[in-house]
């Protein structure tokens, strides 16, 4: 019963990805690419990858398809299609499908789906499920991992957020933001709309906070929680105007936090460096934290993701839907 | 099941690259960037995928033994989890370069564009 719903996913996941692709309009097709990235988590959830499946659900189905409404709100949604142009589209066509064939060639080579002894889940895989929690006291295994065992890893990622937000706001930056003093009140300000906005954030921010702090005992984490914690910023931004958004995180201390999420994640990792450590080796810290050392460095480190994505999506987020400007949104 | 994800994966990125080269509207190449992207990220999970296995995180603090069969793998869920957010990153810059070029040429097409350029004084 459970493989047969997963293979009705597997089957309708492409089917969904050809129909974003194919909408001549292109709000829809936003909207469509949404369902897409819901239905690929459901057919991650199903092969054991709770922590992806719920970044997904966050970050692809969530924050992404605001970023293209963002963009697509203040440009346009209309395709202009020229069907007489059929040479480029046969050429790609036929290097797609060649690209397509080789590697199908190469399917019948791979493990089989769900062999627990793959070259993929042998080796280290198998020492990570084994020892971790008798290192570290953290019985989610991805965020051992992620914080732990991968750190350098994780901090750079996370320093990849911020480059991406520093290069949006160079790529928008106005030189002399455009003169305007207009108040708060928007034109299509919609009275319900404030109000459960109002009502709805306070359990978002919340609830990214839980994330947050209980990622080391259930799906969860920095990445998640952070890109949760956005989305509340987000929405004040979207309903309650941008002015009311800048006052509650104006746009030079977002910057600022953005790089403080950072130095707290590498900074907490030098820190063994003075003690004759490696660089983010948390074991330094059992002088601090006794035998949670490991633990309580990884939801420090966590909280620095938190900090840099939280930042970092309300911030594309406000360069997108403003152009730049920072002055009106949607 | 044993190969149908492994196929799956590869169409979706045949899809996403026929997306990115084909179209012509640079929102669009954006949605087959993400397209791509999705099948990568299933590609790696089929693989960490363990037939009968649980989520990976331990059952009552890892009481009655730790066996590594019986949870999915972590590390290729790791990877997958920053690529992710690491994406949406990506995503956005790309979001901002055609907002830029909207500006400029007030298109998203391909064709468009590259009219306005060759004849800047149009």
């Amino acid at each position: 019963m459970l493989i047969a719903i997963e293979v009705g996913l597997l089957i309708l996941v492409p089917c969904v990805a050809f129909v974003a692709l194919w909408l001549r309009d292109l709000m829809s097709a936003v909207i469509v690419l949404g369902a897409y990235s819901f239905l690929m988590c459901l057919v991650w959830t199903g092969m054991g990858a709770v922590d992806v499946a719920f970044t997904e659900a966050a970050v692809g189905a969530g924050v992404s398809t605001v970023f293209f409404i963002a963009v697509l709100f203040n440009t346009t949604r209309n395709i202009t299609f020229n069907p007489l142009d059929v040479s480029s589209k046969l050429v790609a066509l036929v290097a797609c499908l060649g690209f397509g064939y080789v590697l199908l060639q190469g399917v019948s080579d791979l493990p089989d789906w769900g062999d627990p002894y793959s070259p993929v889940n042998a080796g280290v895989s198998t020492y990570y499920i084994e020892n971790a929690y008798a290192d570290t006291h953290v019985p989610n295994l991805v965020t051992t991992v992620l914080a732990d065992y991968r750190s350098v890893d994780t901090m750079l990622e996370t320093t990849v957020v911020l480059i991406a937000l520093l290069g949006i706001f160079m790529i928008l930056k106005k030189d002399r933001p455009a003169q305007s003093d207009s108040s708060d009140t928007q034109a299509h300000d919609s009275l319900i709309i404030r109000l459960s906005a109002r009502f709805i954030a306070p359990f978002i921010q919340l609830f990214g906070l839980y994330v947050v702090a209980h990622g080391h005992h259930s799906p969860g984490g920095g990445f998640q929680g952070g890109v949760i914690l956005g989305t509340g910023l987000i929405l004040m931004a979207m309903s309650m105007g941008m002015a009311s958004a800048k006052r509650l995180l104006s746009i030079p201390r977002m910057i600022i936090l953005a790089a403080v999420g950072v130095l707290i994640y590498a900074g907490w990792g030098a820190v063994p460096l003075v003690y004759n450590g490696y660089f983010l080796d948390y074991s330094v810290w059992e002088s601090v934290f006794g035998s949670m050392a490991r633990s309580h460095s990884m939801l420090i480190v966590e909280i620095g993701v938190a900090l840099t994505v939280m930042c970092g999506m309300y911030g594309i987020y406000m360069s997108l839907v403003s152009d730049g400007g920072m002055q009106e949104g949607l | 099941m044993t190969t149908l994800s492994y196929s799956v994966a590869i169409i979706l990125m045949t899809m996403g690259l026929w997306a990115m080269l084909s179209k012509k509207n640079l929102i669009k190449k954006l949605m087959g960037l993400a397209i791509f992207q999705t099948g990568i990220i299933l590609f790696f999970i089929s693989m960490g995928a363990k037939e009968g296995a649980t989520i990976p995180i331990l059952d009552h603090h890892g009481y009655g033994g730790i066996y590594s069969d019986d949870y999915a793998n972590p590390l290729t869920q790791i990877l997958m989890l920053t690529a992710i957010v690491v994406g949406v990153a990506t995503l956005g810059l790309g979001l901002a370069l055609a907002r830029k070029i909207y500006a400029h040429y007030g298109s998203f097409n391909e064709d468009d564009i590259l009219a306005n350029l060759r004849e800047p004084n149009e």
